[in-house]
């Protein structure tokens, strides 16, 4: 018998038992559909991370430390290795490094990271940010060249400030694009938010304060500030900077480390603005050894090709360097464990199908057991029963594969309209959460026929063992 | 004249509810080709048995099948499907004609089995179903047939892959005597008018020994005793 006419066979079984067939496939859509939709969130998660690292042109950006922490060790708890390490005699990130690494073909800018924490008051409003320090160079790069309005500064000592639409509705300004007024909730324009064009916003005058350990209270009364109750030895500096820029809003996995400024103003500028010396505890331990070095520097390459050749020349001068593109690699790692962690979830369901595949075909089994029997007897071998029996597995399989496709992209999608609802409400931009690459598509699909066909392998071997006088013995 | 068929010292043993059953004890025979041929039994004399080992459904304890020049007692079980398939058509007393398919497709299905183009099947399926006198009730299922016409269409689907040798296994067992005699007379016709080399196994003495040329009496798993009815033309 041709394998045409088995599968035609296998065919007319199903449709036989439509309603059986019709619940078998659905449990096998059920967990193809739950597969989709769990992985395409992990590589949905992965793909707008890498998306927003490449539009931020981070992989083409280092940061160069002191001393080479070993993050590994630190996280195992292992202080005392790394205090050590700290206390070392580590080269000193000074002006005269700086010009070193200025000089590395390859390097198109290098500037010492500043980066510290500001209170930011407009109008009667305020709020906390972090407020980062740039060159004016920086100006040319992405994502500082593509500034939502106004300029970016073109002076390091310039009067200037951009700042992200995220901390202006902190201060309760809504960023109007267009004509029409934004939507403001009933309970937001109580608390005083108003919706503002960008040409109102931009010149306005933002306040800018920072905290500052006061000195002459500290050596008036030592002893004053170590009994309890007492305040810090804090006071604050106030700095007046117009707004001359408005960043685009950022993607929704943006955020955190360097693209976290809430504010950004030119590097001089920010020399002048008095502060606490660190920004972390890290920056604070690092300092401690010698006081006269920078915490970190920049460093922007001018193309990721000499990512390599950079990166092991500043290692060889004694410092550490970190790059996106190594916490990307680790990212990585860490995708496929979530990825593989998610799909097993959906394997489970399909696993749960493919015993229902087993279940469906016994029964048929049993109940075609005479008939199983006139097909042998009229010349049907046991590798053509036992495949047209794999046919139907097979066809279960693919069925339930296609519309598990199917149902798992409308989960996604509704999904994605559900969480986007609460995303904007928030503020945020709107994302994809989730992504179906190809190969999620026809790995699923051919997960699903593989599982199917390996739950259809102990029917199909059965049946094939049929006793044909046993089968058709006149009772 | 080599026969189409021989036995020779066929033992067949099985085991039923954990006792031994001697079913076959030493069956030595002949056929040759073109003759009708009945063996009669009482039930539980073997009969059946001996047909399923001739069919290729059960295999021999001990002994030699021959059909034609082929040792069936070593085939392996690819090849005692070729065999089913190609050198012998079976029927049954229970019919066994797949309920869920029509009268056409019951015989196209064995063509399938055979091998024949899909194209060329429901043409010669046509042609068998008129052979034994059919062709109107082809594209009913066997629910709505007669015991009667559900044996012919059980006898076109044996001889659709066109085999050497006709195996009847108590087939007039389910049908009232006038049907019973309406199938032998089909088969007598198909012997005598067609050729067709018949083998049958049955109780009814009467009417095997109405149309056959040989009959051998079975009893506990043995041939008691020969008779020839009729010279072969």
């Amino acid at each position: 018998m041709r394998m045409d006419d088995q599968f035609i066979l296998g065919m007319a079984n199903l449709w036989r038992t439509k309603l059986r067939t019709i619940l078998t496939t659905l449990g096998v859509t059920i967990g193809i559909g739950a597969l989709v939709s769990m992985v395409s969130f992990g590589t949905g998660m992965q793909k707008n991370v890498t998306q927003q690292f490449k539009e931020n042109d981070l992989f083409t950006s280092l940061q160069v430390t002191p001393k080479k922490i070993d993050i590994d060790e630190a996280m195992s708890g292992n202080v005392e290795s790394v205090v050590e390490s700290l206390q070392e005699d580590t080269p000193v990130l000074d002006d005269s490094v700086l010009s070193q690494i200025r000089q590395i073909p390859g390097v198109a800018i290098t500037f010492p990271e500043v980066q510290f924490p500001v209170k930011l008051k407009l109008g009667d409003h305020d709020t906390r940010t972090t407020l980062r320090a740039l060159p004016a160079d920086m100006g040319r790069y992405k994502p500082h060249n593509q500034l939502g309005h106004g300029r970016f500064f073109t002076d390091d000592s310039a009067s200037a400030a951009i700042i992200s639409p995220r901390v202006l509705k902190k201060l309760n300004v809504i960023l109007q694009e267009g004509k029409e007024p934004a939507d403001i909730s009933l309970e937001d324009s109580l608390k005083g938010m108003r919706s503002l064009p960008a040409d109102s916003i931009l010149g306005r005058e933002l306040e800018i304060i920072t905290a500052v350990v006061d000195m002459a209270a500290v050596t008036r009364n030592p002893f004053r500030f170590l009994q309890p109750m007492a305040t810090p030895p804090m006071t604050e500096s106030l700095t007046r900077l117009p707004i001359t820029g408005i960043r685009r809003p950022p993607g929704a996995f943006e955020g955190g480390g360097w693209l976290d400024a809430g504010i950004v103003i030119p590097i001089k500028t920010a020399d002048a603005i008095p502060r606490l010396g660190f920004s972390s505890v890290w920056s604070l331990l690092s300092q401690s050894a010698d006081s006269q070095g920078y915490s970190s520097l920049y460093v922007r390459l001018e193309s990721i090709a000499d990512i390599d050749t950079v990166k092991s020349r500043i290692e060889n001068m004694g410092f550490g360097v970190f790059s996106i593109l190594d916490q990307l690699k680790e990212m990585r790692r860490g995708f496929i464990i979530f990825d593989a962690v998610l799909g097993t979830v959906g394997a489970i369901a399909l696993i749960v199908a493919a015993l229902g595949i087993i279940n469906t075909m016994v029964m048929s089994i049993l109940e075609r057991r005479r008939e199983i029997g006139v097909m042998k007897a009229i010349g049907g071998s046991e590798t053509e029963i036992k495949n047209i029996f794999f046919f139907e597995a097979g066809s279960i399989g693919l069925l339930g594969g296609v519309l598990g496709l199917i149902l798992g992209w409308i989960v996604t999608r509704i999904a994605n309209i559900v969480a986007n609802y609460y995303i904007a409400r928030e503020g945020g931009p709107h994302v994809d959460l989730f992504y179906i690459p190809l190969w999620l598509i026809l790995g699923a699909m051919a997960f699903s026929i593989f599982v199917s066909l390996l739950a259809g392998l102990y029917p199909a071997v059965r049946a094939a063992r049929v006793d044909p006088v046993e089968a058709l013995r006149h009772d | 004249m080599i026969p189409i068929l021989q036995t020779h010292n066929l033992y067949k043993t099985y085991q039923k509810d954990g006792v031994k059953v001697n079913a076959l004890q030493g069956v030595s025979f002949q056929v040759q080709e073109g003759e009708f041929v009945s063996i009669v039994g009482r039930s539980g004399s073997g009969k059946s048995t001996l047909l399923n080992l001739i069919g290729g459904l059960d295999t021999a304890s001990s002994g030699e099948i021959r059909v034609r020049d082929k040792n069936l007692t070593r085939m392996k079980r690819q090849e005692l499907a070729l065999h089913r398939r190609k050198t012998v058509g079976m029927i049954f007393q229970s019919f066994n004609l797949i309920p869920s398919r029509t009268a056409l497709e019951n015989v196209t299905l064995a063509l399938a089995f055979g091998g024949m183009r899909r194209r060329d099947r429901r043409s010669k399926a046509v042609d068998i179903l008129t052979r034994v006198g059919l062709s109107d009730r082809s594209d009913h299922k066997p629910g709505e047939l007669s015991g009667g016409e559900a044996q012919r269409v059980a006898i076109a689907r044996a001889l659709a892959n066109e085999p050497s040798i006709l195996l009847a296994d108590e087939p007039t067992g389910n049908l009232d005597s006038s049907t019973a005699s309406e199938v032998v007379e089909l088969l007598q016709t198909l012997n005598r008018g067609q050729g067709v080399t018949v083998l049958m196994v049955t109780h009814d003495e009467a009417s095997a020994s109405a149309v056959s040329h040989r009959l051998f009496r079975l009893l506990d798993g043995k041939i008691i005793d020969e008779k020839s009815l009729r010279g072969m033309p």
